[in-house]
């Protein structure tokens, strides 16, 4: 449940989203995403996307509009195979050329996949196929990019990966909407942040600021 | 008893099983993507022998040529019918349970109105026609040439199944909702139309096989259901939702039905059929294919 929320992301902006399990971030990127079940519904409120209203499309309308969400849990197709689920992302472009294009330009970024193109993505490790999950959002050339606890479960030497990748997808002018429990390292990428608790924005401002802020070392640093 | 002999028979259910095959790839992929399970599959495959059988005898259209009308006439009457009846259930049912309970309300009824509708039109009367009824010698043996051809045209459809489903960004699409519904509409896959879609698919396959059993069996207006339950058992053998393992369990099927037919009375062919079936719940319960072995609940609808 999502009281109230109001937040923005600017061009080409990381902006971190941080809070404890069950403050409402995931909920607030499905309601992002048209991911709306029977029991998720805006009631009041609006989200604008370059101008334009988004309240009632469906996902597909979205990823038109350049939103790609990248899902806690990955969501990836564990049975198809690496090439396949990259493909999926540009399931919507009529034009085959650049469906094509987007795709190479993934895999110049993430170029491990290019040789095990042909694996399943189910064989990954758990670190490999976030950076799928995050090339197969990326083939959809959004112009903003959410992601859901990219770095949940990984190994820290992953984490950093995955942290430097978000690095050069901003570099490449695309906005961030980053969503994490690992609030130090979300922090320290972030441009601004915002700190969600109980379905309602208690704290934000610029991530380094927030990383010193008192109230934010106390509960998510245990500082 | 000989060796050959027994080859024989084996390689005579290895032709029917083809058609086992393609008659249970359309109803598990209608029930692997959208766990609803079609009971009037069946008679989607029984309409598809009457307008094979109505071209040929009114029309002297050859019934080879006819899959050419009866697969897409059938899908496309699938794709309105699914808009018709399931759009609405798919969008509103919360639990898989409503959803099973309620499909199968569906196509029972379905089942009763497409038998009835033929009944009315066609009679009760037994149809059919000769068509390619001549022997063929091959590999040292005698098959009718009418079977060989079915098999092959069953072989041919199937493969254009499979290269769709792996060859093309629209079959990957219907095998990524089949794995993870919410990534694939994170993806932008509109779920109600690849939905369609594969009903359509499901029941243009299953016109198809009526299509050719048509060449080498009669009609009635009843042909249907025992079809229906000759493809739940395959799909059972195979695995829910894996095509693959609908092939290799249709081909399996056949040749244990005809050995077992061989060996006790062509009436304890649906008792063979039972037995195989039971075997694999009490052994196999996933599927004798199914390396994954998927256990219910784990590859719901998110």
């Amino acid at each position: 449940m999502l009281w109230q929320v109001s937040l923005g992301v600017g061009a080409g902006e990381i902006v971190a989203l941080v809070g404890a399990n069950g403050a409402g971030k995931t909920t607030l990127l499905r309601a992002l995403s048209g991911l709306r079940e029977g029991f998720l519904k805006l009631t009041r409120g609006r989200v604008r996307f370059r101008g334009e209203d988004l309240e009632g499309l469906d996902p597909a309308q979205i990823v038109t509009r350049g939103i790609a969400h990248v899902p806690e849990g990955r969501h990836l197709f564990p049975g198809l195979t690496v090439l396949e689920n990259l493909r999926l992302g540009g399931y919507l472009r009529a034009r085959r050329r650049e469906a094509r294009e987007a795709l190479e330009g993934v895999l110049d970024l993430l170029p491990l996949f290019r040789e095990r193109r042909r694996q399943l993505a189910g064989t990954l490790s758990g670190g490999e196929q976030q950076l799928l999950a995050i090339g197969r959002a990326l083939v959809q050339r959004p112009s903003l990019l959410m992601l859901d606890e990219p770095s949940v479960g990984l190994a820290p030497r992953m984490v950093a990966v995955v942290f430097e990748l978000i690095a050069r997808i901003r570099a490449r002018g695309v906005s961030v909407l980053l969503v994490e429990q690992n609030v130090r390292q979300a922090l320290a990428l972030a441009d601004r942040g915002y700190v969600l608790e109980n379905g309602r924005i208690v704290l934000e401002g610029p991530g380094a600021g927030l990383v010193e802020h008192p109230k934010v070392r106390r509960a998510y640093l245990g500082l | 008893m000989s060796l050959t002999l027994l080859l024989d028979v084996a390689a005579g259910g290895l032709l029917l099983g083809g058609l086992y095959a393609l008659i249970a790839v359309g109803l598990n992929l209608q029930y692997g993507l959208m766990r609803v399970l079609n009971v009037a599959h069946g008679e989607f495959l029984m309409l598809g022998g009457y307008l094979t059988y109505l071209l040929h005898v009114e029309a002297g259209v050859d019934p080879l040529l006819s899959l050419l009308v009866t697969g897409p006439v059938v899908f496309g009457a699938g794709v309105g019918l699914h808009a018709v009846l399931y759009r609405r259930l798919l969008r509103q049912e919360r639990t898989r349970e409503e959803l099973e309970a309620n499909s199968l309300l569906i196509s029972f009824g379905l089942l009763f109105i497409l038998q009835n509708g033929a009944l009315l039109l066609w009679s009760a009367d037994i149809r059919g026609y000769q068509y390619l009824d001549r022997p063929l010698r091959a590999f040292g043996t005698v098959f009718p040439a009418n079977r060989v051809v079915a098999f092959v045209m069953a072989a041919i459809v199937t493969a254009l199944l499979l290269l769709f489903l792996r060859r093309t960004l629209a079959g990957a699409a219907v095998r990524a909702l089949m794995q993870d519904p919410v990534g694939a509409r994170l993806m932008g896959i509109r779920v109600p139309r690849v939905h369609a879609l594969c009903f359509g698919l499901g029941a243009g396959l299953a016109a198809v096989s009526g299509s050719l059993l048509s060449m080498l069996f009669e009609l009635t207006p009843f042909v249907g259901l025992p079809y229906t339950i000759t493809a739940l058992v395959v799909i059972i053998l195979g695995g829910l939702g894996s095509v693959g393992g609908s092939l290799l369990g249709g081909l399996l099927l056949g040749v244990v039905e005809s050995l077992g037919v061989y060996f006790t009375a062509p009436d304890l062919r649906m008792v063979i059929s039972y037995g195989v079936l039971a075997l694999v719940l009490v052994l196999r319960p996933y599927g004798l294919f199914n390396p994954m072995a998927r256990r219910p609940g784990q590859s719901g609808q998110a």
